[in-house]
């Protein structure tokens, strides 16, 4: 096996080796510890579940509790009831608490923020109600008893066995959390957390991947519910009533939201804090509060983000260096251009042909206000077009028509042909159309080289499964995704920074990684919204000749919006401008400037008098 | 008289929901504390009802200064650092304030549950077949004249017009010489104050005990959110109708179904319109 | 390479937290060589007890611990028991999880001689399940409910309250007291675990004895608002009301009861909203009709010597109490440490897990006084078949706007 493929399954079975060989350590101490160290790990298991929903997916959830009890409950009346085998109770309370997920998220995931926090409340408190009405089978209030679990005849009552039972199922069940947050799909979560528009605009769809981070974040928690059930000896509703729910978003919120050590470390100490701190029981729960309050005010990441970043080495780079002066190199294009070949992209385009864009007579009014009123436009493939026009012209509400994030009241947009309106905003990178944002919308919290990653738009969800599992392996084709993000940083300048988070860099290399992560798919078209507002007019030049340059080696199309009308001469072959919602006039540049309407609408000028 | 009962109940809820709501629209943040701005008003009450023994009249005057005071000083202390923070920062704090604070409380007071004397206590009125206490009526009346004296300054008074300025657009506000730390907390100490009154018009009927602060919070959430977070109308309004239905479903249906209700009602309303019942008007970013 | 790195410190930094915290707490306690028996030594016996000291129930541990600590003091000054003194710990616990870990922590870890269970819900039931395989002698002072009491175990022992059998027939004795000829009567109960196990007690007697009509309605713990049931008890005329609930439950159903229709009715509580808070909910001009059942011989406030003069030093030790205490689980843990005090002493010198149950299950008509204490709980007697030490239940009523025991139930 390479090294880096070793790295990378070692990475994913981490986890599981330090939670087999917190069992093992337990073994060392007497009965009582061990019990504790078994309430420790499931804990922590819940943290790295958690880790997924909160920590990445940025989901305020109040539902924690009843998840568990839907495992805790969903495996016991089996057993009581039914006689069903332990391993296969659990098994069956774990997809109970998959489907219970997926029934929580398919109505809540419409909703942010406060108004999903209220629904997981409501589902808690419909869980609770039910367990404690359904008397006959739940036993309810009073709660119900759990026998000690029993495997191929073995009883696990004593408590080192049950630490090590249960640490071994923790341990493979954390495997595939493991393998789904370190990769593709963990970095698509942080994504739509980190700016859903441009998450959408790269092809990965927020409310499915909600949907999905609820399914597997529910379905490890009810696992853990149902596998600590016994040790509780009595299970009933109020022990996994709203407070529970609520200190287990402590959680990962103290542990770190960045990685699942961050949940499992969580999870694991926290619960370890009652256990430790017995004189004070009156006051846990208020140190709790506290120790979380804190953490949010001053380490907004977790307190064990704060630690690494306090200690691991990082490759510092000095703020204002001008990294930006090196030159637009021409190699990172020919082994872009290999490495996306290797997964599959397609020929560069070829000029001639059908327009790669056509918008026929797009309309698009916001009540009284007309933003867009009958616009047509034509993009040759290959060609670089510019859109020009004051503020509030409409040019940013066309891209949006265009690119799927709106849709047009009337008309049509076509790329190469094919009819766009039916298609969604999502799918739009699949035919070879990317963009850029007006304000620099990069992925902050992830680094550079992931945000390109993402640009490449294999992003749906079964993908995202599949390569995440690919790069447990650091498999061929994993490893070419990482090249092909690796030449289209070197490509705009930034293969120095391909570590760095997104967010730290400043804006004229942050609109460079958009740009990156605009061409690395090799699309068709790119839209480039104000490309180089904001920056320097040296940096304005790199940056021109970067756009020319991807132009010419790959064949993008390209449609830019700009004020800076010497930026759009030098750029573009034809330009458009609009005011006030409509297309003013369309010529090549040269004409464009010189035409007294365009002046009139950007300088005031009227006519001089014949 | 199931409806006067569920109407008294509703007034309650429409206070804090009313609360909420004001935060909610001069600062965009949602106020998971809330309840235990509720509780602090409700022990406040006991304190100085029962403990100190002076009477109820006070009590109306002190404890919303008190609970709006409280307020201000959470937002002042805790929020104002993280105020730049995303609302996931924001949300989680408030969820834990106010379990911390319930929890202060709690160890202050020593005990579990008080209880607190009847404001009006007398036999109760009969309407014909209706029978009315003194103590719902002075509930139902006070909740709702308190509404609508937090809903007027809100809307017409000089610092709800800073109030609302400021939720517009903050910059703009501070531009013309509203000061926005001081629109945040004024904003604060009106919405503790709304909370501190639910407070005291909750306590004799429902008894002073960290289970009042998540009953309220649910309550004042489900109505804000029934009326429109956005808006103070629908607050009002939202208290009463979530009032009604709840102890509607308590006498037909099992008291189980008594919670269950304000869930289902907060799920129906939001799937169907989310913006709530009565939305105010929409700014969209485009 | 970083993630390699990062992988690997953060590894050092879980198992380091773990191997600190559990090195400082868990090596410590460790097997120290001089005890043969757990919890004894020359000079001292460990008593250790849990309770709920947090949460809704702290009405229920909080007084337990600081009771059976005053008792202990108490009993040390004295001299101790056959020259050992003895000290408490009193450890949290309230859901099932956290029960078993406080038992699991005395028993195994402290190494005590002898666990009291001072709470009474689901986390009293699954403690009770954990020691009858640890096999330590246990208390149960508070605790009603069956899943405490079965199946029996012959370490297990119950002090002051009943079971359920017994507080639900005195409740229905009591009612009979107070209306001879009721006809029909309504039982209000909460949803939770005890007030259930008393519904299904009063239920099934009061169908076996026949010749009432009995009219049942629920609500859900810390319910406020109680329209329903109590215009369902008023439309069908009831005349005796059974209230299966906390003082504060009971306490908003009383009040409100005139409103919604419920006149000229009498109530009977049990004990846990036999308090005087109920009262300044209730308002002192409902308080006529409103009895209730008791477990022990005088109600906290009353003026009797035994009662005052343990009030007294109470104060002395806690100074001013809060609203609604000293409540009847101050009574218990006060008494029972007594009662338990007196069975060390019969051990002897010589104590062990054997003979100490042996020495309990001949305890007869057991006493505080019979220690020093005052008699502020009933005696109690234990046989060994029969595990239960007192099956007295008095009636209370609430009289010129106070509590008090008026007698016995039957």
């Amino acid at each position: 096996m390479s090294s880096g493929r070793l790295r990378a399954v070692m990475g994913a079975i981490a986890p599981s080796a330090v939670l087999l060989a917190i069992a093992i350590l337990g073994l060392l101490f007497d009965t009582y510890w061990q019990y504790v160290f078994a309430i420790s790990i499931t804990a922590a298991v819940i943290g790295s579940a958690l880790a997924m929903l909160v920590g990445y997916a940025r989901c305020i959830t109040i539902a924690t509790g009843a998840m568990l009890a839907v495992g805790a409950y969903g495996a016991t009346i089996p057993i009581v009831h039914g006689s069903m085998p332990f391993l296969a109770a659990v098994a069956a309370a774990t997809i109970l608490g998959a489907c219970a997920g997926w029934v929580l998220a398919v109505p809540g995931v419409r909703f942010r923020s406060h108004n999903l926090a209220m629904i997981t409340l409501v589902f808690q408190a419909v869980v609770i109600i039910v367990l404690r009405e359904s008397k006959t089978l739940t036993g309810g209030a009073e709660g119900m008893h759990v026998p000690p679990p029993v495997i191929l005849g073995i009883s696990f009552e004593k408590d080192a066995d049950f630490l090590l039972l249960s640490a071994a199922l923790y341990a493979l069940a954390v495997v595939p959390m493991t393998v789904l947050l370190a990769g593709a799909f963990g970095k698509n979560l942080r994504a739509l957390a980190s700016n859903e528009n441009a998450a959408r605009a790269f092809g990965i769809d927020v409310r499915n991947h909600l949907i999905a981070a609820f399914t597997f974040s529910s379905a490890l928690i009810a696992f853990a519910g149902a596998v600590s059930a016994p040790r509780f000896r009595i299970i009933d509703p109020d022990s996994y009533g709203i407070f529970t729910s609520i200190f287990t978003l402590a959680y990962p919120i103290i542990g770190g939201m960045g990685s699942i050590w961050g949940g499992l470390a969580g999870g694991g100490i926290l619960r370890l804090i009652p256990e430790l701190l017995r004189p004070l029981a009156d006051y846990i729960e208020l140190i709790f509060c506290v120790l979380v309050v804190a953490t949010l005010t001053f380490f907004p990441d977790g307190l064990a983000s704060a630690f690494w970043r306090g200690t691991t080495r990082r490759h510092r780079v000095k703020p204002g260096a001008s990294f930006t002066a090196r030159a637009i190199e021409l190699a990172p294009m020919a082994e872009l251009f290999a490495a996306t070949q290797a997964l599959g992209a397609a020929a560069p385009g070829r000029r001639g042909g059908d327009p790669i864009l056509a918008v026929e007579r797009a309309s698009k009014s916001y009540g009284a206000l007309r933003a867009v009123d009958d616009v047509s436009l034509t993009v040759q493939p290959c060609s670089l077009h510019g859109l020009m026009g004051p503020n509030g012209a409409g040019k940013t509400t066309l891209f949006n028509i265009v690119s799927g994030f709106v849709a047009a009241d009337s008309g049509n947009v076509r790329m190469s042909g094919t009819l766009l309106d039916r298609i969604p905003l999502e799918a739009r990178i699949g035919l070879g159309m990317t963009r850029t944002f007006q304000h620099a919308a990069v992925f902050e919290r992830l680094s550079c080289l992931d945000n390109v990653i993402i640009g490449l738009g294999r992003n749906g969800i079964a993908q995202g499964i599949v390569r995440s599992v690919g790069q447990a392996f650091a498999n061929a084709d994993s490893r070419s995704e990482r090249r092909a993000a690796q030449a289209a940083l070197a490509a705009v300048g930034l293969g120095v920074r391909k570590d760095e988070l997104a967010g730290a860099l400043p804006l004229g290399d942050q609109r460079r990684l958009e740009i990156a992560r605009a061409i690395v798919s090799r699309p068709r078209i790119i839209l480039l919204d104000e490309p180089v507002s904001g920056v320097s007019v040296e940096e304005a030049r790199r940056l021109r000749e970067l756009l020319l340059a991807i132009n010419g080696q790959l064949g993008i199309a390209m449609v830019v919006i700009e004020h800076n009308i010497g930026f759009l001469s030098s750029l573009c072959q034809r330009i458009s401008v609009m005011s006030q919602g409509r297309i003013l006039a369309e010529d090549d540049a040269a004409s464009i400037i010189a035409d007294p309407r365009v002046r009139h609408v950007y300088f005031g000028e009227q006519e001089a008098a014949a | 008289m199931i409806v006067v009962g569920g109407l008294k109940f509703g007034a309650i809820y429409s206070l804090a929901a009313l609360g909420i709501v004001v935060i909610y629209k001069a600062t965009r943040i949602v106020n998971f504390a809330h309840g235990a701005f509720v509780l602090a008003g409700a022990y406040a009450t006991y304190g100085i009802v029962e403990g100190l023994n002076i009477g109820y009249w006070p009590a109306y005057v002190l404890v919303p200064i008190a609970a709006g005071l409280l307020a201000a000083a959470v937002e002042f202390g805790i929020l104002r650092p993280i105020r730049q923070a995303d609302m996931f920062a924001l949300i989680t704090s408030t969820i834990f304030i106010g379990i911390g604070l319930s929890e202060v409380y709690r160890l202050v007071q020593n005990t579990e549950m008080l209880g607190v004397r009847n404001p009006l206590p007398g036999p109760p009125i009969f309407i014909g077949d209706v029978i009315i206490t003194k103590e719902q009526i002075w509930v139902l009346v006070g909740a709702i004249i308190s509404a609508l004296i937090g809903v007027a300054i809100f809307g017409y008074a000089p610092i709800g017009r800073g109030l609302r300025a400021m939720a517009a657009n903050a910059r703009g506000a501070a531009l013309c010489g509203y000061s926005n730390d001081g629109m945040n907390a004024m904003a604060w100490f009106l919405g503790g104050a709304l909370a501190g009154l639910a407070g005291i018009f909750a306590a004799p009927s429902k008894g002073i005990s960290p289970e009042l602060a998540i009953s309220m919070i649910t309550a004042g959430f489900v109505a804000a959110v029934i009326g429109g977070i956005d808006s103070l109308r629908g607050a009002l309004f939202g208290g009463l109708i979530l009032g009604v239905a709840e102890t509607f479903a308590a006498a037909y249906v099992s008291s189980a179904m008594k919670n269950a209700v304000s869930f289902l009602l907060l799920f129906v309303v939001l799937l169907w319109r989310s913006e709530g019942l009565f939305p105010e008007a929409k700014i969209r970013d485009v | 390479m970083i993630k390699e790195h990062i992988a690997h410190r953060r590894t050092v930094l879980k198992a380091g937290a773990a191997l600190a915290a559990t090195g400082i707490f868990g090596l410590r306690s460790g097997p120290s060589l001089a005890q043969a028996v757990p919890g004894v030594t020359d000079s001292e016996v460990l008593i250790g007890a849990l309770g709920q000291l947090t949460g809704p129930f702290a009405f229920i541990g909080a007084p337990g611990r600081d009771n059976m600590q005053m008792a202990v003091e108490k009993l040390n000054d004295a001299g101790g028991i056959n020259g050992r003194k003895l000290r408490l710990l009193f450890e949290h616990a309230s859901t099932p999880a956290e029960s078993v870990a406080a038992a699991k922590k005395l028993v195994e870890n402290d190494k005590v001689f002898v666990l009291v269970i001072a709470s009474g819900s689901t986390g009293a039931a699954a403690a009770a399940d954990y020691v009858r395989s640890a096999q330590i002698p246990t208390y149960n002072t508070v605790g009603a409910t069956p899943i405490i009491r079965e199946p029996f175990s012959r370490n297990v022992f119950h002090g002051t309250i009943p079971p359920a059998s017994v507080t639900g027939q005195a409740m229905i004795d009591i009612g009979f007291q107070a209306v001879p000829s009721a006809s029909k009567i309504g039982v209000l109960a909460g949803t939770y675990a005890f007030p259930q196990s008393h519904l299904a007690e009063i239920k099934s007697r009061l169908e076996k004895r026949g010749g009432v009509e009995v009219v049942i309605e629920q609500f859900d713990a810390a319910a406020s608002d109680f329209t329903a049931q109590l215009v369902s008890f008023a439309r069908r005329r009831v005349q005796l009301v059974l209230i299966l609930g906390s003082f504060t439950e009971a306490g908003f159903a009383i009040k409100q009861a005139p409103e919604k229709g419920l006149t000229d009715v009498h109530y009977v509580l049990d004990g846990s909203a036999v308090n005087n808070a109920i009262i300044s909910i209730i308002g002192a001009e409902n308080t006529k009709n409103v009895w209730g059942y008791f477990n022990a011989p005088y109600f906290p406030t009353q003026d009797d010597p035994p009662i005052a003069s343990y009030r007294r030093e109470l104060v002395q030790k806690y100074g001013t109490l809060p609203q609604g205490r000293p409540n009847i689980y101050d009574l218990i843990g006060y008494g029972s440490t007594y009662i338990l005090a007196q069975v060390l002493k019969k051990t002897g010198r010589d104590l062990t897990w054997p003979r100490l149950i042996e020495a309990w299950e001949t305890l007869h008509d057991a006493k505080p006084s019979d220690m020093g204490g005052y008699d502020v709980i009933f005696p109690e007697t234990v046989t060994a078949t029969d595990h239960q030490g007192n099956k007295k239940v008095a009636s209370a009523r609430i009289i010129n706007g106070s509590w008090k025991v008026v007698g016995l139930a039957s």
